[in-house]
């Protein structure tokens, strides 16, 4: 295809191969548009050099952390943060919770054990208290059974009625047997009776020895 | 995690590929970073120098254009290629760098900066390198970027447009003036 010097512009703008070398073939006869196309292409060329390259050996390694960095600031690198602390928790915790509750188990058994081994103690000494009263009962029931003086009759009213209450003490206890309330009162009560016997027994004696 | 996503070659269109690469580069996966680097460090090293004018920045716009990347993966549409996707970051990142530096681009000593390059075309010589790139340097930003796009880094008008948000037919002829312009001053002595 022939071309006129006017038209080599066009076919620089449209570039491709075979403009390129409908140009290049007007240029082995026109020497202006030869120098023309001579320089177009030596701006080609030079630019092509102008591709930069070198090593550097630390960029990739420096990238690599600014990601690293840059995951551990973002929300969604906070939330897998997170995710991973509550992993970790979980995996540490879980034994440990365990480890906790099994000691906090066994303190609590143990109190419990101590508790229990208290109240067994307890209700030793308020048996044996009782036996020391019911022994006291049974040689203080003849003279009370015939209360014969207005004072024993009222010996033996008071009795009835700490039996009531005793009654009525150790009912609630039977309930609530580590209420500690209960169990003083029923101990007072029981001294109270065991005192009043004793005062029946003395005051059989003063009857007597008058 | 995702598995091992392969990087899809630059300058082809957007694929299921590209898509698998943006969601992996979105989560974070450094093999697929590391990857990318591999495969267009050295493009986006040249470009982000031809812009810039030193290996310093140039450098740090390239590291910065990662971080973008990761910031940004899950907006990709797929319109470009990733690879072009990438390359129009960095560019982008280039002309913030460009706009917050103090100094103008042609303050820069250029003779240091390009013997500090490894030579890849030992037939031209610095003279005309050096020449080359203080024309450029007078250009304004877009016609730069379409120059070196094309004539340095052998990018396609139609990548190119992708890149600079303007159309391939406006990438050609933004090249062919530019280069005309860059043809006059060429002839005469610098």
């Amino acid at each position: 295809m022939n071309i006129n010097c006017s038209q080599l512009d066009d076919l620089l703008f449209d570039a491709s191969p075979l403009a390129m070398e409908t140009a290049a073939r007007h240029a082995n006869d026109c020497p202006a548009c030869a120098e023309k196309l001579r320089e177009w292409n030596e701006l080609s060329t030079t630019a092509a050099s102008l591709h930069a390259t070198w090593d550097n050996d630390l960029l990739w390694p420096r990238i690599e952390r600014a990601l690293r960095d840059e995951r551990r600031r973002s929300p969604l690198g906070r939330v897998r943060r997170y995710a991973a602390a509550a992993a970790l928790l979980a995996v540490l915790g879980g034994p440990l919770y365990y480890a906790l509750r099994v000691q906090v188990h066994e303190t609590s058994f143990d109190n419990a054990i101590l508790r229990s081994e208290a109240m067994d103690e307890v209700e030793r000494a308020e048996h044996t208290h009782v036996a020391a009263i019911h022994r006291l009962e049974r040689l203080a029931a003849p003279k009370l059974e015939e209360a014969e003086s207005p004072l024993i009759v009222s010996y033996k009213e008071k009795l009835m009625l700490l039996d009531e209450a005793i009654a009525e003490c150790q009912a609630n206890i039977d309930r609530n047997r580590q209420n500690a309330h209960l169990r003083k009162q029923l101990l007072a009560m029981y001294s109270e009776k065991q005192q009043t016997l004793q005062d029946v027994l003395r005051e059989d004696n003063h009857v007597s020895n008058q | 995690m995702t598995g091992f996503v392969s990087v899809p070659p630059a300058g082809s269109s957007a694929n299921a590929d590209d898509q698998r690469l943006a969601a992996a580069c979105a989560a974070g996966d450094t093999r697929v970073f590391e990857d990318l680097y591999h495969r267009f460090g050295d493009k986006m090293k040249s470009i982000a120098w031809n812009h810039l004018g030193n290996v310093s920045d140039a450098e740090d716009a390239v590291q910065e254009t990662f971080l973008k990347v990761h910031r940004a993966a899950k907006t990709y549409t797929g319109e470009a290629s990733f690879a072009t996707w990438l390359y129009r970051i960095l560019v982008n990142t280039c002309y913030d760098v460009l706009r917050k530096r103090k100094r103008r681009l042609d303050d820069l000593p250029l003779e240091e900066e390009v013997e500090s390059l490894t030579r890849t075309a030992l037939t031209v010589d610095d003279a005309k390198r050096i020449t080359l790139l203080k024309l450029l340097r007078e250009l304004p930003e877009q016609r730069r970027s379409v120059f070196t796009l094309f004539e340095i880094e052998g990018l396609s008008h139609a990548e190119i447009g992708h890149i600079l948000g303007i159309t391939e037919g406006n990438s050609k002829w933004i090249l062919f003036a530019t280069k005309k312009e860059l043809q006059e001053k060429w002839k005469r002595p610098q």
